[in-house]
């Protein structure tokens, strides 16, 4: 068994250092924009739209205006919006039933969004 | 409390008259039509399609095993099992309902929510995967299901479903639970082949996934020659419907990059940038093509154009003018 595990350690070791070894010798791969990297980034692109076609919605509108944010403002913001946030928002809007029971939800997330994006997380929320 | 659970109860109720009446409007356009609809016969029946009579809760690989036989796999809903169902939730989930053919060298398509498009699939010789919400939007009961069939006249749809060989259901009530699970309709295909109605966008997206679960490890020689032809002839079915598409020409350039066929590669690219001669991605996966080709004074030029025009990959366009001056300069 410990002669086993000793072979299996030296054949990692082997391993790692060919790998590392092609790697070097590979620099060309890195230099073209990759079909993973195009993936994510129309992704990306598609949540955006996703989310601003969200903020556009008449009831949405409707609850934004109610808490006092400028939708023009809102929408400008989902701009500047970095892909984690909205991969999180469009999660969101994805999930929403039919009915309009988490509109409120999401709308309160952009608005977190909004405030952290203006004034940073201590300055509003203290507790935070 | 009780005017709360009260509230509640009031509102449980209102939901369900209002599911209740939901409309199905998909169902009723189809069905008004008074004029025969173009390319769509009044009742189509894929009757060769298998059916697998499903284990109690086991919808999922089934309907898989329906679809993959269809399109020419031979595989059993028990050797699906493993690979879809989720015993502690007693269902599959749809992320891996889309993964599982791709192992098995087919592309996964998810259509649009279209239910004459669905139907005019089916017509077309290609049964149809669909998730149903048979039970209510705040207590479903999902299911996984095969279209095999309609029948306008009747304004049913057939299909394989449970232990029902043909469940001939009301169009507008499969619309509806169709409706409840985010109206997912999804096309198993062989790579090369693309739904009727597709966009750019999901032929990528189809076609980019099939390509990553490809590339796996601890496959023979020929197994992966077997998989990078599959993978070429999925990407070049796309760029073939729309050959002035970034992403697809992009995607299908890589792949070809990728094998080591420069020149084929630099075909690809070359024509993305035709139709899109700003598209910084693509002079620099041009102008690296060029720089191994040894082609430096043109992989300068593309190099540079890319550095010009930036964007968020502008660090990779940096690295090969890099390369390239650092080629010339040898």
């Amino acid at each position: 068994m410990k002669k086993n595990s000793t072979f299996r350690k030296s054949l990692t070791t082997l391993l790692l250092t060919v790998f590392t070894l092609l790697s070097v010798q590979m620099p060309a791969m890195a230099d073209i924009v990759s079909t993973d990297q195009l993936a994510y980034e129309q992704q990306t692109q598609t949540q955006r739209e996703a989310v601003k076609s969200f903020l556009s919605r008449d009831d949405v509108v409707a609850q934004l205006v109610e808490r006092g944010v400028d939708v023009a403002d809102a929408q400008q913001r989902v701009d500047s919006l970095t892909s984690a946030e909205l991969n999180a928002l469009s999660e969101k809007i994805d999930l929403l039933p039919a009915g309009e029971g988490g509109v409120g939800l999401v709308i309160g997330i952009i608005v977190v969004f909004m405030l952290l994006d203006i004034a940073g997380v201590t300055d509003i929320f203290p507790a935070l | 409390m009780q005017p709360a659970s009260f509230h509640h109860l009031t509102l449980a109720f209102l939901f369900l008259l209002m599911t209740g009446c939901a409309a199905a409007p998909q169902s009723a356009a189809l069905l008004q039509q008074t004029q025969p609809h173009a390319n769509l016969p009044a009742s189509v029946l894929l009757d060769s399609v298998p059916f697998y009579p499903q284990e109690e809760y086991q919808c999922g690989p089934a309907a898989l095993a329906t679809v993959l036989q269809a399109s020419r796999i031979s595989v059993t809903p028990e050797a699906l099992v493993s690979q879809v169902y989720v015993p502690a939730r007693q269902g599959s989930l749809q992320i891996e309902m889309l993964a599982a053919p791709r192992r098995y060298g087919r592309v996964t398509h998810v259509l649009p929510p279209d239910l004459e498009g669905v139907l005019r699939e089916v017509q077309s010789g290609r049964p149809v995967l669909v998730m149903q919400n048979l039970g209510l939007d705040w207590y479903p009961q999902w299911h996984y299901a095969v279209v095999v069939g309609y029948d306008l006249n009747a304004g049913e749809v057939i299909l394989r479903s449970g232990l029902i060989r043909d469940y001939r259901l009301a169009l507008s009530v499969f619309e509806r639970t169709w409706q409840r699970a985010g109206h997912w309709a999804v096309l198993v295909l062989p790579p090369g082949e693309l739904p009727l109605q597709a966009s750019e966008t999901t032929a990528f997206d189809a076609v980019s996934a099939f390509a990553s679960a490809q590339s796996v490890e601890g496959v023979s020689d020929a197994a992966r020659a077997e998989q990078a032809d599959a993978v070429s002839a999925a990407w070049r079915a796309g760029v073939q419907r729309w050959p002035e598409s970034q992403m697809l020409g992009m995607g299908y350039g890589n792949h070809l990059y990728g094998l080591g066929s420069l020149p084929l590669a630099a075909e690809a690219y070359q024509q993305v940038l035709a139709a899109h001669p700003d598209y910084a991605a693509a002079h620099n996966n041009f102008a690296q093509v060029l720089l191994e080709q040894r082609r430096l004074e043109e992989a300068e030029m593309h190099a540079r154009r890319a550095v010009e025009l930036g964007g968020e990959f502008a660090e990779t366009y940096r690295r090969t003018l890099q390369s390239v001056v650092a080629a010339k300069a040898r």
